[in-house]
């Protein structure tokens, strides 16, 4: 008969015994004779596979089973086995802590954070919190890069609202159960650990793209930039990668390009046929008296690079028609109307309509100015304002009526502001407003403009009526319809 | 209610400052009562994981059979296990609570700058460490237990 020796822990298994002596040539036939007459101890002894368990050793005498021959180890007369229960514990490594963790955050899988992303309507907000040099590699389109140690310190800027739903990720899985975790106690409430991180991401095989950065050079000239939680890196990355068509090189499209391209606005796309003039130089201030009778494009396009280098500027020595417009229209993220008759603004609205691109819209007159936002789709267009022109006796130019040098400089800046915003996706764009300036009284007012529902151009589900003649248009403009402002 | 002899108690505390910064680990002997148990004395081991000692222990199992033997011989029996917690509070870890063994008390000693700062007594009930009062000595006298004060260097509650 051998002794087996029952540890504390088991004792209430076998009725409270501390050794208990079973007939059993080896091991192995001793713990089935022992789990034979006491339920409940073979499971906390063998595994299902019928091996010891890892946390509990057997020693016969003073040798572990382990290093002899396992359960097969023989038994002599009166030999003692012990049940020795590993102890073990210590601080909370890093496997338990993400246990623990798992049991508070919300973990979903690549699979379904990429069909978050892809259908449509409200999409959580996508936090890649991976180092630096690790989004460099590669990250996902849309993810907003914040590093983990700096989460905590930007997320109220990043994500104001508390509700909004948010989805953490990181390489593999762990940073982001530490980070969502931590954004919970910060009060946001739908926030979920993405499971397997970036790596499950890309062996899904779903879209990655490579993160744009700014040059030291560039982190030099934007500093200002990125000094503002609303532009920084990420919007200036955007506004270096923004087109924006400039209709017309004059006294709107001048101190608009000039700020445009200050701004690091990438692609400046100037649409001018005309040629500097010496009338020109009291507000357009791109020009120069020694580039008088030079094309406005190239004068334009010297200036601005001379300012800044670091962007592109393509000047189109056109005049805007229904045969270029589209082209240019198509390839703009945003579209500033600077241009000085009506023609041309019922062109660009269409074109814009079409295209579904947001125009900024400017105009001036002596001392008066006002500026808006045409968005298709989301507000009026310049035909449900003004359906048809005014009669030209009542719409002067700017070489008729004169105008305040410094008043275009005013408005052109209001567009330019308006393009940033845009391009940045920040702020409330003036859709919907037409904000006045009276210089001489020096007031701004604000008027509420209303979509027509049944615009011919932009109302819901009618197609597009194709361009028209617009000088024949412009120039058969008679009384009863609301007519445009004259302007330039 | 865990009731531990002054002396072992005093030699839990020595083994965790001695080991500070690493983890130590030992085993407790004694009786198990009407309610808890008593603690006679504690007996070291040695920790089979001194490359993680700063956060791990794994007892010699050795030391195990050891105890085992010495507290068959004195009628006594293991009670349970006590390990320190450097620079950590004296509440069990994740990895403490899974792999403790229901039936045993587990003392835990947070040991902060060198110094012991506090004892506390753990028992696993299902999946819950339940938190028992610890007692100085023969049974009668009030539970002590709690802070060891920071203000009397060297000297220890017990």
């Amino acid at each position: 008969m051998a002794i087996v020796r029952i540890p504390t822990p088991l004792r209430s298994l076998v009725g409270g015994a501390d050794e208990v002596e079973v007939a059993a040539a080896n091991v192995r036939e001793a713990l089935e004779e022992l789990s034979r007459r006491h339920e409940g101890l073979r499971e906390r002894l063998l595994g299902p596979d019928g091996e010891l368990r890892h946390f509990v050793n057997l020693y016969v005498g003073a040798d572990d089973i382990r290093d002899r021959d396992g359960l097969e180890t023989p038994l002599a007369e009166r030999d003692v086995v012990s049940i020795v229960p590993a102890i073990a514990g210590g601080l909370p490594d890093v496997r338990a802590l993400m246990a623990e963790l798992r049991q508070r955050v919300r973990e979903v899988s690549a699979e379904q954070v990429h069909e978050l992303l892809r259908r449509p309507g409200p999409r959580p907000v996508l936090i890649d919190v991976r180092e630096p040099d690790e989004v460099e590699q590669g990250m996902i389109p849309g993810a907003l890069a914040i590093p983990r140690g700096l989460l905590e310190f930007r997320i109220e800027q990043a994500v104001p609202d508390r509700a909004t739903p948010i989805v953490v990720h990181c390489a593999s899985g762990g940073r982001s159960l530490l980070a969502a975790d931590s954004l919970q106690r910060l009060g946001y409430r739908d926030v979920a650990s993405m499971a397997g991180g970036y790596r499950a991401w890309e062996q899904a095989g779903y879209e990655t793209t490579r993160p744009l950065r700014l040059s030291p050079a560039q982190r030099r000239r934007y500093l200002r930039h990125l000094a503002i939680p609303e532009v920084g890196e990420q919007g200036q990355l955007r506004l270096l990668g923004a087109t924006v068509l400039l209709v017309g090189a004059g006294g709107l499209g001048c101190p608009a390009a000039y700020f445009l391209a200050a701004a690091g606005v990438g692609r400046l796309v100037i649409v001018d046929d005309d040629v500097v003039d010496e009338t020109n130089l009291q507000r357009q201030i791109l020009h120069t008296v020694d580039r008088i009778g030079q094309p406005k494009v190239d004068s334009a396009r010297r200036q601005l690079l001379a300012l800044n280098p670091d962007i592109e500027v393509v000047g189109v020595q056109q005049r805007l028609t229904s045969a270029n417009v589209s082209e240019l229209v198509a390839a703009a993220d945003v579209v500033l109307d600077g241009s000085d008759n009506f023609p041309t603004r019922y062109l660009l609205n269409d074109a814009c309509v079409l295209h579904r691109k947001p125009c900024v819209h400017g105009s001036v007159f002596r001392f008066e100015g006002q500026v808006t936002v045409f968005w298709p789709g989301r507000g009026p267009c310049y035909r449900c304002l003004y359906p048809a022109p005014p009669p030209p006796e009542l719409a002067p130019s700017c070489a008729e009526a004169g105008v305040l040098g410094v008043l275009p400089g005013v408005i052109g800046l209001l567009e330019a502001v308006e393009v940033i915003k845009i391009i940045l996706g920040q702020g409330e764009p003036l859709v919907g407003r037409l904000l006045t300036y009276d210089a001489l009284r020096a007031r701004f007012t604000e008027l509420r403009t209303r979509r027509d529902p049944d615009c011919a151009y932009c109302g819901e589900g009618r197609p597009f009526p194709g361009f028209i003649d617009y000088e024949q248009f412009c120039a058969s403009a008679g009384a009863g319809q609301p007519a445009a402002p004259a302007a330039r | 209610m865990v009731r531990c002899q002054p002396s072992a108690m005093r030699a839990i505390i020595e083994h965790a400052e001695e080991g500070y910064p690493a983890e130590v680990c030992g085993l407790l002997l004694g009786r198990q009562a009407e309610q808890g148990c008593t603690v006679e004395c504690a007996l070291r081991a040695r920790n089979l994981e001194p490359a993680r000692a700063r956060e791990r222990y794994e007892l010699d199992p050795r030391d195990y059979l050891r105890a085992d033997e010495q507290a068959r011989a004195q009628g006594l029996e293991i009670v349970g296990v006590y390990h320190s917690h450097p620079d950590h509070p004296a509440r069990p870890s994740a990895t403490d609570r899974e792999r403790a063994w229901e039936g045993w008390r587990y003392l835990i000693v947070a040991v902060a700058a060198g110094r012991a700062q506090q004892v506390r007594a753990w028992r696993l009930a299902g999946e819950e460490f339940l938190e028992e009062p610890i007692a100085p000595g023969p049974p009668g006298e009030q539970p002590a237990g709690g802070p060891v004060p920071a203000n009397r260097p060297g000297r220890h509650p017990w």
